[in-house]
């Protein structure tokens, strides 16, 4: 399943970056597209605004079938003060362009799958896919707004992949 | 090791996409899909003349061929199967309303409503599917944002009428010029007027205007329950799975067979709001065809184009 998570993550940054590409965070140094992996990434006291941070929770698998399917179900947070321009009163709508943006790098519902254990990373067989997003409602944490979205992933687990 | 094939389960798919394409009424002529020829076609921009209807749901087929076993001996055993009849159902629903998902859609001739009192102007040499080209008084009688059907005058004629996708049959001559207009498939949005040019937002779903063709606005569309004439289109159902293989099936004749009919579906979960979505409901019969491949008589076709790298 890394396989699958990893390509998922890879699509997502990608269409990020090229959708948004002043939508970043600089971590460890360095400039990246503006989402991260939260079990990749040194603990947050406090999760950062304005990014999208990927968070990996159930797993299951259907082995029943001729390639095994497995799935994992990936919660995507995100949140927002708004901008200090306009003293974070656009934060509603800072929120609004993150739900936007977070739908639109969605689409296509499919990545192709990787294994970026190597170098350079192996193009694999098949395909990651994903099920349409579930909103949550959005949560108001004094200035700041914060919103989830749940989407369950799913990968055929190909020969040689563990 | 680095695999080169896997084993692909089941195809899982999220929605069937609709194309629809004219048969040819006066020649009795379908439009025939080869998958290994058209079967990577893009979903978006289906070859021609293929028109898409976009996405539907609540998509089945419904087999009604009927075989029966010819028994021999004592006792009885069958001894070979026959074919006593062939013959399919199609049911959907159109998720948007339009010209064709609205005829589609009903077993009876549709119309166009053409506002009363609209001119009919003459449609120039160098048109296409998408320019009209007019004088420009002409073209001032027109607005971004109005509705026309393109067409030629009714000039008596009886048997299939409209150009080139048959939208009715006359048994008896009329009298009203605007008859073929009234009926043809050939209308659109007009996105832009530009001096001498009417620019639609779609091309004609019969392409270029032919000559000695106008155009007229109309206000929308009309459907009666009653009449006799049966539209009949060739159908294109295609499933796309999420590693790319593709599921299609083909019904190169297909007529329209139930009234006009609704649903509502709510938008919001039970008790969280009033407002409903109204679908158009779709049913079709399946017409026979003969395969010029070995002379057999079908109905339908079922196509599969497997994943890259999938065994098979």
């Amino acid at each position: 399943m890394q396989n699958a998570k990893d390509s998922f993550y890879i699509a997502l940054r990608n269409r990020l970056a090229a959708l948004n590409s002043e939508r970043t965070i600089l971590l460890r140094g360095a400039v990246r597209p503006g989402i991260l992996v939260e079990d990749a990434e040194a603990p947050f006291s406090q999760l950062p605004n304005d990014i999208y941070i990927v968070r990996w929770l159930g797993h299951g698998a259907d082995i029943d079938l001729a390639s095994t399917l497995v799935a994992e179900e990936c919660e995507i947070v995100y949140g927002t003060c708004g901008c200090q321009t306009y003293g974070g009163l656009d934060r509603g709508r800072a929120l609004t362009q993150m739900d936007a943006e977070l739908l639109a790098i969605l689409q296509p519902f499919s990545a192709p799958k990787w294994d970026y254990c190597t170098q350079p990373p192996t193009a694999l067989l098949t395909k990651v896919f994903w099920d349409e997003p579930v909103f949550s409602p959005a949560v108001a944490q004094r200035d700041r707004l914060t919103r989830s979205a749940k989407i369950m992933l799913y990968s055929y687990q190909e020969g040689g992949e563990s | 090791m680095i695999a080169t094939c896997f084993s692909a389960p089941a195809a899982v798919s999220r929605r069937v996409r609709a194309y629809f394409a004219p048969v040819n009424r006066a020649e009795q002529r379908p439009v025939l899909f080869d998958p290994a020829q058209q079967g990577s076609f893009d979903l978006d921009h289906p070859p021609a003349p293929w028109i898409n209807l976009g996405f539907i749901q609540n998509f089945a087929r419904k087999a009604l061929s009927k075989s029966s076993a010819i028994a021999a001996g004592v006792p009885a055993a069958p001894l070979e199967q026959v074919r006593e009849s062939i013959g399919a159902q199609v049911s959907l629903q159109f998720l948007a309303w339009t010209k064709l998902s609205m005829a589609l859609a009903t077993a009876s001739q549709h119309m166009n409503a053409i506002v009363p009192g609209a001119p009919a102007a003459a449609v120039q040499s160098g048109s296409t599917a998408t320019t009209l080209v007019l004088s420009a008084n002409d073209a001032a009688g027109f607005a971004a944002g109005q509705i026309v059907a393109v067409d030629l005058d009714y000039c008596g004629q009886t048997g299939y009428i409209g150009t080139p996708i048959t939208g009715a049959y006359l048994r008896q001559p009329l009298t009203d010029v605007d008859y073929v207009r009234r009926i043809t498939f050939n209308t659109g949005l007009v996105a832009q007027v530009t001096g001498s040019a009417l620019h639609l937002a779609l091309p004609l779903a019969g392409g270029a205007p032919v000559a000695g063709a106008k155009v007229q606005t109309i206000a929308g569309f009309t459907d009666r329950e009653g009449g006799s004439f049966y539209h009949e289109w060739s159908g294109l159902f295609v499933m796309e799975g999420t590693q790319s293989e593709r599921i299609f099936f083909h019904y190169p004749r297909l007529q329209p067979m139930e009234s006009a009919e609704e649903s509502a579906l709510p938008l919001a979960a039970k008790g969280q709001g009033r407002l409903e979505r109204v679908v158009l409901n779709a049913q079709f019969l399946a017409l026979p065809v003969t395969d010029p491949l070995d002379n057999e008589r079908i109905v339908c076709y079922r196509s599969f184009l497997p994943a890259s790298n999938a065994l098979v």
